[in-house]
């Protein structure tokens, strides 16, 4: 009977899979007993592609401003591309993740991640970003003349890729390795500085960065150590060349000579290089405490060649000396190494009590130097050599107590205090009169909150700082400030879910020499709706709504006198989306999206920005689903009408789903 | 039908079913196919999860103990069905909750291996943005764009930002929240994440501004990048904090010889012959080109 009833059971498992054929013409398989064969596991492959063409109508408007702002062209794309391979036999890999996205776009990433459980963790990811600004409202000190132009700005792309893999994740003792690279090129425009003028001339700028690194993580029951060398080696050179006559930004005589560049061959070659070491420590050694800390050095170091050749019209202010040609030479290197140590315990001497204790300091020192070899060709040789020392010096510490009370299950309670302080030491500006300018930092900062989680999706917190500081770096810093941040999260029914948010800061530096007065305050809202977990329509919507206001004096330069510095920035910001399925198609039926973000503010640069967006989606068949999309993108500026643009832009694509 | 209700029961294991605790007596392992027979939907989902490899290991809880290794014990709940005798991290104390996630996760490459900053103090647990029983996707989100919803839950008004023209590109995808923030907690104020050991983030896409350089700009070191630009975004071009350049600078360069040590700030002002009311001098950097750091001149000129 028992047999007859193995023999059923095995019968559906047998039915699912045919028996391979090597076990056909086994003959030890044809005396064994009837056992049912194990269901042989297949590969499998998931995920989507996404295909698709994009077209975007004429700018209206500025071009410049739309690429810098969007960037957006016409032109075939990838869109995504999301796919996880999962292995059958899991001889080399449990599963492989492909991800891809915005090809063709001036944004686009891929990433790529393996694991085998117990074996490795390996990932790369991937991005290529490009970089277009071309604002006249930034830097353009001809616009008087009619003519727009920014003499600050680049079109660059940068590259980023990060591979890391771990061994034997899981285990106690886990090494890894990874490696970065970043790098930047491309073109802009920059400014030629000579003494009483600047020529805007074209540069070539490219940078790299390598990082290296390897480390272990020793993973045990009552501690953790993490414990990681890694390097860094830089490179960056810039390279202006010209050879057409500029008269740059001075359009007058200065003592009746016209000043002008008629050549330039300027170069920057610089090479740093840069070692650094972690160590992590986490412990549990008994139940009623935990401890944490970490070390931080790293070493960065540079050296600097950089040459230029000129010839045109020039002066040297200091001895009004007109001269024609020049060659600069400098020798420069500069090193900066930078300490950092945290140590820190979360003490829990009763079940509803916790007290998180941590100090840390953060120390960095740059030194340089420089050789300057200046010659001034013509209409005379004459050489100036100099050397240059500077010094950067910064001390930064912090000593924190959080104590945090469960009320109840629900509430909890947290009070503390900050302290910081810290000096710094910095070479000052050479019109200062001061050869060294030393600066201070101490903060008083006190800590509450209260959080509320209750049932039913209801959770509130609030959160609140509140310093009082007598000495800051600089005129702007946070001194004798206030913090409140509120937040509180709703959700009435499962399809439903609200949150509101509030923040405000104030700043103030009462000092009778700064007299620094800030204020901001944020207040947001969204909601999200999902009934029937959204088969039929998902509406969500979101609506910010920020203030600023700041107040200082400064001083004019060219009289001295005190002026003030006012800014505002009252902002709008609003996004939503109502996603409906149109009834009547059954299970392929197309889905509708409208909504899109606004933005709107007035003040001191008052802007409106609107992305209004239509997107419609339709499954024909079960795995393949066609859309279309409608954007606009409109831009003004009431203050810089002529940085306003506005555009169309209209995609159609193909998503394939497995 | 006998015959096909035993093929049935073939497909499916039989459940262990425990043998009933007595109420005095501590709830014992009861195996995750005991909580498969109600929470099928979650049982299915899991098994998409990552965590699903503590099921199969023998370590820790013993294999097959998936569910129970942070819900604990659950003989007692098979028996009873009653939501009070099974630990639900989701309903306890936000420390308590994350212990749990802690006991297996310390030390993973976050800094000191738990969650500090304002997520920890604002009792943010661990399953906030971490969905324990859905798939690997939703456990720890991969796709930029799917972080970045995931922040923006909670930080409207940050998300909001973006919104404004001049911004890093998280709306695009290129970049998502955690490339310039560690959630878990970081050594810089507002968990700003560090590469090579102690340097801000800033410095792994912008490795042209990390120097040393020979002539630094103060505040790019002792305040950091946010002391000029709104890096979330900005209705001013380069996302700096004032309408032009000239205030950003002025601001802080506001210190005469006479005033400096009144104001005990740092900032020396600059050449009388800067005279605002020609074009030429209202934006500072068309002159001070290398305002990030110069390693030629001191005036950071070029």
């Amino acid at each position: 009977m028992k047999i007859l009833l193995a023999l059923l059971m095995a019968l559906p498992l047998a039915a699912q899979e045919k028996p391979p054929a090597a076990q056909e013409t086994a003959p030890a398989a044809q005396e064994a007993p009837a056992v049912a064969p194990a269901p042989q596991p297949e590969a499998t492959v998931t995920g989507s592609v996404d295909v698709g063409y994009q077209w975007r109508s004429n700018v209206g408007g500025s071009l410049d401003t739309y690429r810098s702002v969007v960037n957006l062209g016409s032109g075939p794309k990838l869109m995504g591309l999301d796919l996880s391979f999962e292995s059958a036999t899991k001889r080399w890999f449990d599963r492989i993740n492909v991800r891809g996205y915005n090809w063709g776009d001036p944004y686009n990433t891929a990433h790529v991640d393996a694991s085998r459980h117990g074996w490795y963790n390996f990932s790369f990811d991937y991005r290529n970003i490009a970089y277009f600004n071309f604002l006249p409202s930034y830097a353009d000190p001809t616009i008087g003349n009619g003519i727009f132009l920014d003499q600050r700005s680049f079109d660059t792309h940068r590259r980023m890729m990060d591979f890391e893999l771990e061994l034997m994740p899981g285990k106690w003792f886990v090494p890894y390795v990874g490696y970065s690279h970043d790098s930047g090129f491309g073109r802009g425009i920059t400014d030629f500085v000579s003494d009483a003028n600047e020529y805007p001339v074209a540069d070539k700028p490219r940078d790299k960065t390598d990082n290296f690194r390897g480390g272990v993580r020793i993973e045990l029951k009552k501690f953790h150590v993490t414990l990681e060398q890694g390097g860094t080696t830089f490179k960056d050179d810039q390279q202006v060349f010209t050879g057409d006559q500029n008269f740059g930004n001075r359009s007058t005589p200065l003592f009746g000579q016209q000043l002008e560049l008629t050549n330039l061959a300027q170069s920057y070659g610089v090479r740093g290089n840069s070692i650094y070491s972690k160590v992590l420590v986490t412990a549990d050694p008994f139940s009623w405490i935990s401890l944490f800390g970490q070390f931080l050095y790293s070493r960065p170091d540079t050296t600097v060649n950089y040459s230029q050749f000129n010839t045109g019209q020039f002066v040297d202010l200091a001895s009004l000396l007109f001269f024609t040609s020049e060659l600069d030479l400098v020798n420069a290197a500069a090193k900066q190494p930078h300490t950092s140590g945290m140590f820190g315990f979360e003490l829990r001497p009763m079940r509803r009590v916790r007290v998180i204790e941590s100090v840390m300091t953060d120390r960095l020192h740059d030194a340089s130097s420089a050789a300057l070899n200046q010659q001034i060709l013509t209409p005379l040789v004459a050489a100036q050599l100099a050397d240059f020392t500077d010094r950067l010096i910064r001390n930064y510490s912090q000593q924190q107590t959080d104590v945090l009370f469960d009320l109840t299950s629900k509430i909890t309670l947290r009070g503390g205090q900050r302290f910081v302080w810290g000096d710094a030491e910095t070479q000052g500006a050479l019109i200062s009169g001061a050869v060294t300018e030393t600066g201070a930092l101490r903060r008083q900062v006190g800590l509450a909150g209260v959080s509320y989680r209750a049932g039913h999706g209801i959770s509130a917190g609030v959160d609140f700082e509140g310093a009082s500081g007598d000495r800051a770096y600089f005129r702007t810093s946070l001194q004798n400030y206030q913090r409140v941040r509120a937040r509180a999260r709703y959700q009435p029914m499962t399809s439903l879910a609200l949150s509101a948010g509030f923040s405000v800061l104030n700043n103030q530096n009462p000092n009778p020499a700064v007299k620094y007065d800030f204020l901001s305050h944020e207040t947001s809202f969204s909601a999200v709706w999902t009934p029937s977990g959204g088969k039929r329509v998902t509406l969500t919507g979101e609506y910010t709504r920020s203030n600023l206001r700041s107040d200082i004096n400064y001083v004019v330069p060219q009289d001295f006198t005190t002026a003030p510095s006012s800014y505002r920035d009252n902002g709008d910001e609003a996004s939503a989306l109502a996603d409906l399925v149109i009834p009547g198609f059954g299970a392929h039926a197309p889905r509708l999206g409208v909504g899109g973000s606004l933005f709107r503010s007035s003040g001191s640069r008052p802007t409106q920005y609107y992305q209004p967006i239509v997107r419609f989606t339709t499954p024909p068949y079960r795995h393949i689903a066609a859309y279309g999309e409608w954007r606009y993108y409109g831009f003004a500026e009431p203050f810089y009408l002529y940085e306003g643009f506005r555009t169309h832009l209209l995609s159609v694509g193909l998503r394939y789903t497995r | 039908m006998i015959l096909f209700a035993g093929a049935a029961a073939a497909q499916v294991p039989a459940p262990t079913n425990p043998a009933p605790a007595p109420a005095n007596q501590p709830a014992t392992y009861a195996g995750s196919e005991a909580c498969q027979l109600c929470h099928e939907d979650i049982y299915k989902a899991f098994q998409k999860n990552p965590h699903v490899a503590v099921e199969k290991s023998s370590k820790r809880w013993g294999e097959g103990r998936g569910c129970e290794s942070c819900h604990g014990p659950g003989s007692k709940h098979a028996e009873s069905t009653s939501a009070a005798d099974i630990r639900n991290p989701s309903k306890l104390a936000v420390a308590e909750a994350d212990q749990g996630c802690l006991g297996c996760h310390l030390n993973q490459p976050t800094h000191v291996g738990r969650i500090q900053s304002g997520h920890a103090r604002n009792q943010v647990s661990c399953v906030t943005c971490h969905a324990m029983h859905k798939s690997a996707e939703e456990l720890r989100p991969q796709r930029r764009a799917a972080i970045n919803a995931k922040c923006a839950g909670c930080h409207t008004a940050v998300w909001a930002s973006f919104q404004r023209p001049h911004k890093h590109k998280l709306p695009e995808g290129a970049m998502s929240c955690i490339d310039c923030h560690n959630p878990h907690g970081s050594l810089l104020p507002r968990s700003i994440r560090t590469v090579a050991a102690n340097e801000p983030g800033c410095l792994n896409c912008h490795g042209d501004k990390r120097g040393p350089f020979i002539f630094e700009h103060a505040p790019v070191r002792l305040e950091g990048c946010t002391a000029c630009h709104e890096p979330h975004g900005s209705a001013n071009p380069h996302m700096l904090t004032r309408q032009e350049v000239r205030f950003t600078c002025l601001e802080c360069h506001a210190n005469t010889p006479a005033t400096m040590a009144a104001s005990r700030t740092l900032g020396g002002i600059p050449p009388a012959f800067h005279d605002l009311r020609s074009p030429q001098f209202r934006n500072c950097t068309l002159c001070h080109v290398k305002i990030h750091g110069s390693n030629v001149s001191q005036d950071l000129l070029r």
